[in-house]
């Protein structure tokens, strides 16, 4: 029996080599297109699932370089009160307690560093034997240099060493430090700039305050107790008992509770900051990997493709293999398993390009986060198990579920029925009108999708509505196809001649073929047209934008680097001195602030009223003018937000919201929503004046200045140069042109990804067009020997197969943009909006558009090419010998 | 000196004096920016109790002996040194976390019938509140270690993982000032000296957490506050201090500074408190300290510690011995910090005044034992 058992088994796999991978092997290009095409689809998914979680899930914010093993952070929007270290040092509880200020410098002004200033003192001399110690190589290095402003210890990675003198730009000023020391920083994942808190508080310009309080509880409470107290027990003892009946209102700036933490100030747990960057980051994370599956979907088709022509084409063999025995299950069994081991081979090879990819992919996604939310280093790229698992499963996954439907209809083969040709055919043109209803159906689902809300504030139904419409898409294309081509024959043999009536024919004659490979090529251009429209709709909707909210002529900022939430700051007495220039009518000095409202990140901003009045064309929500809604804000608790704050945190006008700034809690009224497309993280503005009552540091981040109309602007900024100069500060000045010229080089570098996304999905469905119009040619061989025998030249076959490339190119496009612009309304209606909370215009980027439909045209042109030359070589004799 | 081990009290602060004094010596003018410790001082309390940031060096030392109310007994030191480190006219703005002075305690607990000893060490700045002397709030404190005054009361608060002392002080003397005319000459010269305030006698009652268990604890303290700038000289490589609180109500504080060619400096001396607080000076003649043999090797520092003693002070009559019943006092600075290793310990006293029998408890310092200390040179 068993002996039976194992013949049976040695019986399929000899039928399995003999039906499915010998024919493979008999077509080497086209089974290789395949599986390249799905090795392509399979690296982008990988890259981009590797990419993401390094760069957007796995992530450091900066400034935990060295902030160690610790339980607790304390922060405060400004920075912390210093005095409050002083209360935590005499709390009875063993704590360790590291104070930080934290900032950003530039070395020689272009490579930015985490700033960090420690309390070296305690560093070196009571967290010594602390695993998260700042790692002096002379502890006795801490004391030495106390006092000195000018020196600095440094990562190993910067490659200083001791006694090098470092030039550093932080905020506006340039100044020369000495490397006291270098300490190891794990390959330059922990590369920083370290300075006594001292030097740090003065370099920075800020005293008074610490941004950031690192707390380690003792495990065990002390004096050798058993008692483990509880997270609830530690945050109460550390923040103090607040007294009660306490009400802390708008004007009532710096109030102190009884406790020994202001009541602005925040206590949470080490790394939340991380985590909250993290969660916001997960929208930007999710867009793209549903794009990278973009390629996937392509491969799909392709695959389906495939497995179709192998059907189609072994009818015969199938007949034959059934008449002899073999169950329907065998053949389902061996047409899936074709398909797996095409999947599992594309994938397998996929791997490794996807980790190449990865590479690549996180530098670009890394940029877009340090340009649109957080500083960061991005984590490792990990090709751990789970990820290979994935990507295995995901390629055969998408293999075997694409080659279902053929290999079900290959196993309906009745062992008769496969003698005949051409009955297949008809049998598809039958279900045409079944398929357009579904399609017409999906449709319809697609739009009810689209109107559903976010889920958890990811645009489930949004995605929802984009694979209806896809799957509505590819269901509707026999119908499209079979009428455009039979329109169309005609129309083609009177101008192209009859090669061109053939071509047009032979497509709606194989229309199941022809519509799958339309289908495929059709869905990558309608996504490049979709995601297209996207990017370009957005970009001019920020370029509409910043005519009304770029106004100014010159904008000034300090030398360092910034990033979305990093701002150096301005000297003040700079500030005054360019408002007292000859030429200036008036500046409005804003000031960035980082906050944290309701557990997610966001932006403060403080603008001076007048200024603002008098220049500026505000774009509200409400559509009222701009000097009503500012008027609103003057000396009152109110403010704005930013359309994104909006939707994220559903606040509307009128509405109150409450922020924790400088010594207390605030409600603020929203008296209006603003555009904004600058932050994704959403932002709050309030007058200068107000902000100055909670936030007493006066330095802005950047000055937008307008000269007086007989001034002029190269002079201007000439004088503003000077003064800054003669003040040795650093500083950039931005005419208007300058910065919008700047914002759309940062926007384009934050697409720069999804470009390159489109780009490997367009790649892959023009490889399918390639291997199909091979396949097309294999199959019709004794037809086009025919016509060779029949006395048609060489070239009059190559315009043949160009021709049906032409047409497949044509159709796929036509129904691509159509297809595309679909997809478009919901990219820009219902997913951006549900993602990041801002309102595009619709706008055709035409030209881009052209120009990329034509390079997907020409290039599916081409792909007919080599077809065409293995037409061209078959052999007339022997095609008809086979007759 | 710079890696050198050695020191205590007295050279605790003096090495970190030098270090730092080396250490800033790109600044301008160090030690003369401070005052020395000169004859004619006119002491004032309790202002006096407090720092002088006029003065280098300054330390404030708290030592006693108590005794749980089921007879457990304990020995502790808690002390604050301050040591001023830049006296220059400060970069402008001025930071809360500028370092004028560093600020170092220790903390010691001896489980004398547990036979076992903890010690802890602290360095800081006194940053916004995080170490520092406060008059004005009566107050000594490095971080949740701290002393605070309340009228005639003092009481001692400090926190360890392992231990807690909370301990209320009350003096039943008036300050006594050592030496003559208000210094304490430690060497030749004018300002090789100290400013040296006691409280020989302090009732001491409160508790004391060990290892998760409270005991109730009374007993007897004694408190030195000396302050003064760069005091010793370089021959001097080590000294032993005692205090000593007989059961007759006098006191006794003698210190032996030892001198690089083993000869015992003329600058020793010594203080005698009577029972009603009146005191009276001893030269180095008036008294001798005497090794009796009995030592103890530190396992960490390999350092040899004479652990009993024997001392006579002719002029009253006295002849003690000296013992411990904890040999492993010796705390012990980890690697990198400041602190030094020494030996600071509790003791007992038997012996007799004239032929009356007495004894008492105390504590002992020895430094210098661990290495040869040379001061003023590598």
């Amino acid at each position: 029996m068993a002996l039976g058992a194992s013949e049976a088994i040695v019986g399929r796999l000899l039928l399995f080599y003999r039906l499915m991978v010998r024919p493979l092997f008999a077509e080497p290009v086209r089974t290789a297109l395949t599986v390249l095409a799905i090795a392509l689809g399979v690296a982008v998914v990988l890259a981009i699932d590797l990419a993401g979680f390094a760069a957007a899930a796995s992530f450091r914010s900066s400034m935990e370089t060295l902030a160690g093993d610790n339980d607790y952070e304390i922060v405060a929007t400004g920075g912390v009160p210093e005095s409050v270290v002083g209360k935590l040092a005499q709390l009875p509880y063993s704590l360790r307690i590291s104070a930080r200020m934290e900032d950003y410098g530039a070395i020689d002004g272009n490579r930015t560093f985490p700033l960090l200033g420690l309390d070296l003192v305690a560093e070196a001399q009571n967290h010594a034997d602390a695993a998260s110690a700042f790692p002096l190589a002379n502890p006795e290095d801490a004391l030495k240099y106390l006092g000195d402003d000018e020196s600095i210890w440094v990562g190993q990675s910067l490659g200083y060493h001791v006694g090098d003198r470092v030039s550093l730009l932080i905020n506006d000023r340039m100044r020369e430090y000495i490397v006291r020391g270098v300490f190891p920083d794990d390959g330059g994942n922990a590369a920083a700039i370290v300075m006594d808190l001292a030097a740090a508080q003065r370099s920075l310009g800020r005293t008074g305050h610490v941004d950031r309080i690192l707390v380690k509880v003792p495990e065990k409470d002390d004096g050798g107790s058993s008692h483990v107290a509880s997270a609830a027990e530690w945050e109460q003892r550390i923040r103090g008992v607040k007294s009660e009946g306490e009400s802390v209102t708008g004007g009532q700036a710096g109030a102190i509770s009884a406790g020994i933490l202001p009541e602005s100030v925040e206590l949470r747990t080490a790394g939340t900051g991380t985590d909250e960057n993290r969660k916001m980051l997960a929208a930007f994370r999710w867009n793209l990997k549903l794009l990278s599956y973009i390629a996937l979907v392509v491969g799909a088709f392709l695959i389906y493709n495939t497995i179709s022509v192998s059907v189609v084409r072994r009818r015969a063999e199938i007949g034959i293999v059934r008449a002899l025995g073999a169950s329907r299950a065998t053949v389902l069994t061996a047409f899936i398993g074709e398909a797996a081991s095409l999947g599992l081979v594309g994938s397998l090879i996929g791997l490794p390009l996807g980790r190449v990819m990865a590479s690549g992919a996180v530098k670009l996604m890394s940029a877009t986060v340090e340009a649109l939310y957080v500083s960061s280093r991005p984590g490792a790229i990990a090709l751990g198990a789970d990820s290979i698992a994935q990507a295995l499963i995901v390629g055969v996954g998408v293999a075997v579920a694409s080659a279902y439907s053929p290999a079900r209809e290959a196993s309906l083969v009745a062992p008769i029925e496969a003698m005949a040709r051409g009955r297949r055919e008809y049998i598809a043109r039958v279900h045409e009108m079944r398929d357009l209803v579904i399609a017409i159906a999906l449709a319809i689902c697609a739009l009810a999708a689209s109107r559903a809300p976010a889920v958890a504030g990811k645009p489930l139904f949004g995605y929802l509505a984009t694979l209806f419409v896809i799957a509505a898409s590819a269901l509707a294309m026999p119908a499209v196809v079979d009428l455009t081509t039979r329109l169309l024959t005609r129309a083609l043999g009177a101008t192209l001649g009859v090669e061109a009536s053939l071509a047009s024919q032979s497509l709606s004659a194989s229309l199941r073929r022809t519509s799958v490979l339309v289908g495929a090529l059709s869905t990558a251009i309608a996504m490049m047209t979709a995601v297209g429209i996207m990017v370009g709709s957005f970009r001019e909707t920020v370029q509409l934008w910043m005519n009304d909210q770029v106004p100014a002529d010159l904008y000034v900022r300090a030398a360092g680097v910034p990033a979305a939430d990093r701002h150096p700051s301005l000297t003040l007495e700079l500030a005054d001195k360019i408002a007292r220039l000859p030429g200036v009518a008036a500046i409005d000095r804003l000031r960035d602030y980082e906050i944290s409202y309701e557990s997610m990140p966001a932006g403060l901003a403080s603008v001076d009223l007048d200024t603002r009045r008098m220049y500026h064309k505000g774009d509200f929500l409400s559509g009222r003018a701009t000097g009503e809604v500012l008027n609103e804000l003057r000396g009152a608790s109110a403010v704005i937000v930013s359309e994104p704050f909006a939707n994220k945190h559903h606040v509307g006008r009128g509405d109150s919201i409450t922020l924790s700034l400088g010594g207390g809690k605030a409600a603020f009224r929203v008296v209006d929503i603003y555009y904004d497309y600058s932050s994704e993280r959403g932002t709050v503005v309030m007058d200068r004046a107000t902000a100055l009552k909670y936030l007493p540091d006066p330095a802005p981040s950047s000055l937008a200045v307008y000269i007086s109309p007989d001034a002029s602007l190269s002079d201007v900024r000439h004088e503003i140069e000077n003064a800054a100069s003669a003040g040795d500060h650093r500083i950039l000045t931005f005419s208007n042109r300058d910065l919008r010229t700047q914002a759309l080089v940062i926007f384009d570098r934050t697409f720069a990804i999804t470009y390159a996304l489109e780009a490997v999905a367009v790649l892959v469905a023009v490889i399918g067009v390639a291997g199909a119009l091979l396949a097309v040619v294999i199959d019709r061989r004794r037809e086009l020997g025919l016509l060779r025998f029949l006395g048609a030249a060489s070239w009059q076959i190559r315009k043949l197969i160009l021709v049906e490339a032409g047409l497949l190119g044509l159709l796929a496009t036509l129904a691509g943009v159509i297809q595309g612009f679909a997809l478009s309304l919901i990219l820009v209606f219902v997913i951006n909006k549900q993602s990041f909370g801002w309102t595009i215009r619709f706008h055709w980027p035409v030209a881009i558009l052209l120009g990329a439909l034509t390079v997907v045209y020409i290039a599916t042109v081409l792909a007919g090419l080599y077809p065409a030359s293995v037409a061209i070589r078959l052999k007339p004799i022997e095609v008809v010998h086979e007759e | 000196m710079r890696s050198s081990r050695t020191k205590s009290r007295v050279i605790v602060a003096s090495l970190l004096a030098v270090q730092l004094l080396f250490t800033f010596a790109t600044h301008a003018a160090t030690e003369s920016q401070y005052s020395v410790a000169l004859p004619g001082y006119r002491y004032e309390f309790p202002r006096d109790h407090f720092d002088h940031p006029g003065y280098q060096t300054e330390w404030w030392y708290y030592t006693g002996n108590v005794v749980s109310s089921d007879g457990h007994r304990f020995g502790f030191e808690l002390t604050f040194f301050r040591q001023g480190v830049s006296r220059a006219a400060t970069t402008t703005p001025t930071s809360a976390w500028d370092v004028r002075d560093i600020y170092l305690a220790h903390l010691a607990l001896s489980d004398l019938d547990g036979g076992h000893f903890y010690h802890a060490e602290r360095t800081n700045r006194s940053g916004p509140g995080i170490a520092g002397v406060s008059a004005s709030d009566g107050r000594i404190w490095n971080g949740n270690w701290q002393v605070q005054w309340n009228g005639e009361e003092q009481n001692l608060k400090a926190v360890d993982p392992r231990f807690e002392l909370q301990l209320t002080l009350r003096s039943e003397k008036s300050p006594v000032i050592h030496g003559e005319n208000g210094v304490s000459q430690k060497a030749p010269g004018p300002g090789h000296a100290s400013h040296y305030i006691s409280l020989t006698r302090l009732a001491t009652s409160g508790t004391l957490a060990l290892n998760g268990k409270t005991f109730q604890v009374t007993g007897l303290a004694w408190m030195d506050h000396e302050f003064f700038t760069h005091q010793l000289e370089s021959e001097q490589i080590g000294w032993d201090w005692f205090s000593v609180q007989l059961a007759d109500k006098t006191e006794l504080m003698l210190f032996r500074i030892r001198r690089k060619d083993g000869s015992v400096d003329p600058f020793s001396a010594a203080t005698f408190v009577d029972a009603r607080g009146q005191s009276t000076h001893l030269n180095s003649t008036e008294f001798s300290l005497q090794p009796t043999g009995a030592t103890w090797t530190s396992p960490a520092t390999k350092a040899t510690y004479p652990v009993q003693w024997k001392i006579t002070v002719p002029k009253f009559g006295l002849e003690l011995e000296t013992k411990t019943p904890l040999p492993s006092q010796e705390l012990t600075g980890s690697s990198g910090t400041l602190t030094p290793s020494y030996w600071e310990g509790a003791v007992t006293y038997e012996g007799a005044r004239a032929t009356t029998k007495i004894q008492g408890a105390g504590y002992l310092e020895m430094t210098g034992y661990d290495r040869p200390f040379e001061m003023g040179s590598n």
